[in-house]
């Protein structure tokens, strides 16, 4: 199942504007057409850093965590085990 | 259909451009480098895989925190009282002449920034021109606390007023190299595959550090601390034309909110917070006297012990603290990542009323575990590699010191590589046939039918990081993933792209795993411990001063196996040494 990190409120999103695309540093946002909303095109190389909704000028974007972060339930322990030689 | 898109980009679009300079990255430390060559008149080409110089790079949404020395009178405010301390801050091991340059080069560069229209203020400290406080072990209040979400537009746009050609979008895959010496670079625009060939006799590696070589917690490779989108391809390229990376042993990471790796640990620790384990035991003094006030490496090694020790899991604990000063501190971890505040509002968490669960972050190659030193491409005080005409500043090379060493490094950078150029003959022109050649290396993964993708590759690489490097090493863990490492580099041609977004993947990939070889190297000929989680070996828990106070280094040999090789610092850091004079002549001389 793929996690859509951002979530883009096409009723206010505004035409032309192509900051999101710019802005990410992860080439994740395209906007190809100027007038449909701007498309996630690779959700899971996300960074969840928020650079785009920082920086779009009407709030349109929201990031939303998926529950593998807001509720993680990978115990610590498992990063840290060595192999069987 | 793979087939003919890309067929056609290469029938239609390949440019060839001439520079004095290729800069392979438009970050921090790329545009002031770009900056300093055109102080001295250069020709500059700035190559930036990003959407926008103004916005690229790990400081694309802001920053925080500066590192400063200002001069302004108190004795710990000068450069030769910070540089006395520097053997103590790196453990005795770092190159002094190169941490010199970047310490003089302080006190200037703050007035450089705001000349570019950087403001240092502080927003909510409105009386006074820096806001300074002590942090990290420095011997001072060397950190100016301010606003810095618009720093990186200052500086992008600074860089492109100087009327350097700038390439964005577009991905350095490799530098040209021609009888030991650079000739340029090769580029690709990784949305339309536009291809660029860059030709110059100076190149200044300026690509960041090095992400998605570890695991973390919530499985999401691109969940990571830094900036996921800097894969080490400065290290990648420097190994691949022979250059000498250093440090590559140290390894960085965080404590983090279990499931989101990200900035925020400095905030919490200032704020006061505690880390308890799962008895409800304050345990981070058992580790370091200086409790959760220690250093960041030693945060993570606390955490480590713990959870070994079966008592996790672990929680941050700021209960002590009101709603009100819970809910400015969530306000304040939004200016360096602004989703932040985000996470814990959609985590349904008050801060004020219980405590979260913490996760020790991926391992990742930034900063060698310590400011003044770096873990990338060894640079001498100039920012000049081993190889000449191959320059390197900011977190890929050898002396960083996050956003003031990036700036400060790649300004003499952009400076060292102009004079160079200056007395350089022009790269000669490439041959139909040369181009061609380069140009099917680069897209080959285009043409490819049938693969792996660079995912299930980098999974393997963050595995072997993982499990048999990690935060706690030993030889036999080491020799076979070292031994894995290298085998996987047989299967780096077999990853496929689907289109250039997915080429520029693949390229992430294959210096994701040289980072990964190169760390594992290292890791093994240090047989000691040093800058506790950074580099912890159980096969020799004690530091050795006696032989450990050595620079390692690799580089790349015959038929791609890296050879290591390692010279002592000399640096004493059991007494603060005096600035040596030949170190003082040439600062001098510098500024
Ligand atoms: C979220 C975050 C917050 C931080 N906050 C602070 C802070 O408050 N204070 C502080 O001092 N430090 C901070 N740091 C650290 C600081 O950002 C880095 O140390 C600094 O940016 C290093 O500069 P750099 O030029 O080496 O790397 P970057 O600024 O990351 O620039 C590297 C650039 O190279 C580009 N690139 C990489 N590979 C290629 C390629 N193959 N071709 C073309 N372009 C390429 C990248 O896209 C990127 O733009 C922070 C880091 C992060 C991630
Ligand atoms: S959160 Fe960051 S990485 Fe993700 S789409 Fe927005 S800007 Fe890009
Ligand atoms: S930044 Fe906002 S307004 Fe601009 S394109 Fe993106 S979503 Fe639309």
């Amino acid at each position: 199942m793929t996690v859509i990190p951002v979530v883009i409120d096409e009723n206010i999103c505004v035409e032309k504007c192509t900051i999101c695309d710019v802005f990410c540093p992860g080439d994740i946002i395209y906007r190809l057409e100027k007038d449909k909303p701007p498309v996630v095109m690779y959700p899971d190389e996300c960074w969840y850093c928020g650079a785009c909704a920082l920086h779009c000028p009407v709030d349109a974007i929201s990031i939303i965590f998926p529950p593998e972060m807001l509720d993680c339930q990978t115990t610590v322990a498992s990063l840290l085990e060595k192999p069987e030689l | 259909m793979t087939e003919t898109r890309s067929r056609k980009a290469a029938a239609g679009s390949i440019q060839v451009v001439e520079a004095d300079i290729a800069i392979v990255g438009g970050g921090v430390a790329g545009c002031l480098a770009a900056v300093g060559a055109a102080e001295i008149g250069a020709k500059v080409a700035i190559l930036e895989k990003g959407g926008i110089i103004e916005r690229s790079g790990s400081i694309a949404a802001g920053v925080d925190h500066y590192i400063a020395v200002l001069d302004e009178g108190e004795e710990w405010d000068k450069p030769g009282y910070l540089l006395r301390h520097v053997p103590v801050v790196t453990q005795g091991v770092t190159d002094l002449p190169a941490a010199a340059r970047l310490i003089y080069g302080l006190p200037g560069m703050v007035k450089r920034l705001e000349d570019m229209g950087v403001d240092f203020h502080d927003p909510d400290k409105p009386g006074i021109p820096y806001y300074r406080h002590r942090a990290f072990g420095l011997p001072g209040e060397y950190y100016i606390n301010f606003d810095g979400r618009h720093f990186k537009h200052s500086i992008g746009r600074a860089a492109r007023k100087t009327g350097a050609k700038v390439f964005e979008r577009v991905m350095v895959s490799e530098v040209l190299m021609d009888n030991g010496r650079p000739k340029g670079v090769v580029a690709f625009n990784i949305r339309t595959g536009a291809v660029f060939f860059v030709l110059a006799p100076t190149v200044i590696l300026a690509a960041g550090d090095a992400n998605r070589i570890g695991e973390n917690a919530s499985g999401f490779p691109f969940d990571s601390w830094h900036i996921p989108y800097n894969t080490g391809d400065g290290h990648g390229m420097a190994l691949r034309v022979g250059a000498q990376l250093a440090n590559m042993e140290f390894t960085d990471s965080t404590v983090s909110p279990k499931g989101y790796s990200t900035q925020g640990l400095n905030a919490f620790v200032g704020a006061g917070a505690h880390f308890i384990n799962v008895n409800g035991e304050r345990f981070m003094f058992k580790y370091d006297p200086k409790g959760e006030r220690a250093s960041r490496a030693a945060l993570v090694n606390g955490v480590v012990g713990e959870t070994l020790a079966g008592r996790g899991p672990i929680y941050c604990d700021c209960t002590h603290l009101s709603e009100e000063e819970a809910q400015h501190l969530v306000r304040t971890l939004g200016v360096d990542r602004p989703a932040l505040p985000d996470y814990f509002a959609q985590k349904k968490i008050n801060l004020s009323k219980e405590p979260f669960e913490v996760t020790v972050g991926e391992i990742a190659t930034v900063r060698a575990g310590a400011l003044f030193r770096g873990s990338g491409v060894h640079v001498d005080a100039d920012a000049a590699s081993s190889v000449p005409g191959i320059y390197a500043a900011g977190d890929c090379s050898s002396m960083n010191a996050a956003v003031a060493g990036a700036a400060v490094m790649g300004h003499v950078a952009g400076q060292s590589a102009a004079r160079f150029a200056q007395n350089q003959p022009r790269p000669e022109a490439l041959s139909k046939d040369e181009i061609e050649r380069i140009h099917e290396d680069m897209v080959r993964p285009l043409h490819q039918e049938e693969g792996i993708t660079f995912r299930q590759f980098e999974d393997e690489v963050r595995h072997i990081v993982t499990h048999y490097i990690g935060y706690r090493r030993e030889e036999k863990y080491l020799q076979e993933g070292l031994h894995r490492l290298q085998l996987l580099r047989e299967r780096e041609k077999e990853m496929i792209a689907e289109n250039y977004h997915g080429l520029m993947r693949v390229n992430e990939a294959r210096n994701i795993r040289a980072v990964a070889e190169a760390l594992a190297t290292s890791a093994i000929e240090r047989k000691e411990t040093r800058a506790s989680a950074a580099h912890f070996r159980v096969d020799f828990p004690d530091t050795d001063d006696e032989n450990g106070r050595r620079i390692i280094m690799v580089e790349q040999g015959a038929e791609g196996k890296l050879r290591v090789s390692s010279r002592q610092t000399g640096l004493q850091v059991d007494v603060l040494p005096e600035v040596p004079p030949e170190i003082l002549a040439q600062e001098e001389e510098a500024v």
